[in-house]
């Protein structure tokens, strides 16, 4: 128990130093720029808004004029209350422009990540099952092609082929503009805008599920269980869902989740591509308009979901799985 | 681990067409200069001129010819992929190796680092200093090195932990080799499938990263990168100049990772008999 407990522990330091790292390089980089270090927190927009007074209230507010340790503190205190500062760019709290964005950007990672993980799984299965014949050599070979692709590509490719040139679905945005759709109509319009970035992300993303189920299917198939279950007559069915299916599940389990910080990562090139209007597509004109808290508020968020997913993955796996509980 | 990379892993059909992607990709690197008559900031006077006989995939809104910027683009790709390779490749080796070996505090002290620095995604850490520094290539090497060494030392450290162990390593140290003796003759020989596999996932990342950067707008303006193009030609969607700009660019940076992977998962493929021979389909 005392070294579950200290391995819990252990893992929690790592995830505190990793979090440390990212506020450190928040607080010290606009302070590393060359210039005045007020326009390098705030970016170039603040620079129209500012007054004689704003910039005194401001310069009071970061503690610019006292030593670096009062600096952080007061850095510190601020995002302890949830402050992420002002975006000059949208004139707006940074954390309620990032809460405007968060959930079509949860939409989007939720849809794709059940998506790719229940078709990797079956494909999964079925190339794992029929390992060596020309069926699984195609899917092996189409599905790691298929995920090599950076998925930027992967998302302009659909926008080109069923957006531009089919005119199939829409090319930009989450919701028709002014169309002021109410009920089925606004559903239907959600939908539509979201076809093709999904499509976009399971595609790249399928591959590696895929490759881990069915790894595990073609080790699996070789126990002694499946040979029982053959032998007292179980329909192929379910030895294939059943018997292999499930007992391969774990390991997809672990990667799901420690896939999903790379997928947070990708959807922001994917909401990019299709201009969906996400934390991704924020990123970019915050880049552009170099809009330095709200770039730094978004890059904190993604660093804070990704470890606390990270954490809460790791935890679950050693509740999943009683080797991995045993043997720490 | 005594396999032979070479012949296990590149028997594999993938593995030979990825291999001769990227060869085609590095000679058309190295050629650039004699497989087009335009420099590649050369302002031609037409904008958006479809492909014809001197410009083979024609002009972008620059008035550029876009396939000088694709061939030296394909130089920046490699240069960054080879040096970000070599360094962090390297940086893996020391700390992984060294980590094992030596233990203790030290051994700590380094996987305490690691594993920080492997919980948050790399591309977070790039963004953001990419955003205040816009750096230039060559600092854009280092930071991707930087960011990326963690992963491989890894790897390498669990892999010497096992190999330190070996009867012959014991043999050695009784006969009073030094450690660095050891790792030299002993423990690196070994490592060599590993560290090309290693060496293939950082210059995926490496080519992947760069192009990332370009695509965000956030690497040095004056560098020909295929993302950067990308991202140019991607607001130009509404006139079919994509056909000729946006594809083409795409393709060679989706073939140059998709290569990798494959040449990846081949060797990894090789290194695991296990999975090896379902994969010749001998069942």
């Amino acid at each position: 128990m005392n070294d579950k407990r200290a391995s819990c522990r252990s893992l929690l330091l790592n995830y505190i130093i990793a979090l440390a790292f990212i506020i450190a390089m928040n607080f010290i980089l606009p302070r590393l720029m060359p210039g005045d270090p007020l326009h390098a927190i705030y970016g170039d927009e603040a620079l129209v808004a500012m007054t004689p007074e704003l910039e005194k209230s401001l310069i009071k507010e970061f503690a610019l004029d006292r030593s670096w340790i009062e600096q952080l503190q007061a850095y510190i205190i601020g995002l302890l209350q949830g402050d992420l500062g002002f975006s000059y760019y949208y004139k707006e709290q940074v954390t309620s422009v990032i809460m405007g964005a968060l959930p079509w950007t949860m939409l989007l990672i939720v849809l794709a990540l059940v998506m790719a993980t229940a078709l990797g799984i079956i494909l999964g299965i079925e190339s794992g099952y029929r390992r060596g014949r020309p069926q699984d050599h195609l899917m092996v070979a189409g599905l790691m092609f298929l995920s090599g692709f950076p998925m930027f590509f992967m998302g302009i490719l659909l926008l080109l082929i069923f957006g531009v040139s089919l005119g199939w679905a829409p090319l930009s945005g989450a919701v028709t503009p002014y169309a002021g759709l109410e009920g089925i109509d606004y559903f239907m319009d959600v939908l539509s805008h979201l076809i093709l970035p999904v499509t976009a992300l399971v595609l790249v993303l399928v591959g590696e599920t895929f490759l881990i189920t069915r790894n595990t299917v073609v080790s699996l198939l070789e126990e002694p269980f499946i040979l029982t279950a053959r032998g007292k007559g179980c329909s192929e069915l379910a030895v294939k869902y059943a018997h292999v299916g499930r007992n391969s599940l774990l390991p997809v389990v672990t990667k799901t989740g420690m896939s999903i910080p790379l997928l947070l990562v990708q959807t922001i090139f994917i909401e990019i591509v299709f201009s969906y209007p996400g934390v991704g597509l924020l990123l970019t004109s915050a880049l552009d308009a170099r809009d330095y808290p709200l770039i730094q508020g978004i890059l904190l968020l993604i660093t804070v979901l990704v470890l606390t997913i990270n954490f809460l993955v790791d935890i679950l796996y050693k509740r999943l799985d009683p080797r991995v509980r045993y043997a720490h | 681990m005594h396999i032979d990379p070479l012949r296990d892993g590149f028997s594999n059909r993938f593995a030979l067409m990825a291999l001769s992607i990227l060869l085609a990709i590095i000679l058309m690197a190295i050629l650039a200069p004699v497989l087009t008559r335009f420099p590649p900031d050369y302002y031609t006077g037409q904008i958006f001129s479809p492909p014809s006989y001197s410009h083979p995939l024609g002009t972008d809104s620059m008035g550029q010819d876009i396939w000088s910027r694709l061939l030296f683009g394909a130089r920046t790709t490699l240069f960054v992929a080879a040096s970000v390779t070599l360094i962090s490749t390297l940086l893996s080796f020391l700390v992984g190796a060294s980590a094992a070996l030596i233990g203790g505090l030290y051994e700590s002290f380094w996987m305490r680092i690691v594993d920080a620095m492997s919980s948050v995604p790399p591309m977070i850490v790039m963004i953001l200093l990419a955003a205040y520094l816009r750096p230039n290539l060559l600092v854009m090497v280092l930071l991707l090195s930087f960011l990326s060494w963690p992963i491989g030392a890894r790897i390498i450290r669990s892999q010497v932990l096992s190999l330190k162990e070996r009867g012959h390593v014991y043999a050695s140290r009784t006969f009073g080799a030094s450690w660095w003796h050891i790792l030299k003759s002993h423990i690196a020989p070994e490592l060599g499938p590993l560290l090309t596999a290693i060496m293939i996932q950082d210059a995926r990342r490496a080519v992947f990263m760069e192009a990332a950067m370009g695509f965000l707008g956030v690497s040095d303006p004056m560098v020909i990168s295929w993302g950067k193009m990308m991202q140019q030609a991607l607001a130009f969607t509404y006139l079919n100049v994509w056909e000729w700009w946006l594809l083409p660019t795409g393709f060679a940076l989706s073939l140059t990772l998709v290569s990798l992977s494959f040449l990846g998962l081949s060797l990894e493929t090789a290194m695991d008999p296990r999975l090896r021979k379902d994969e010749l389909g001998a069942e």
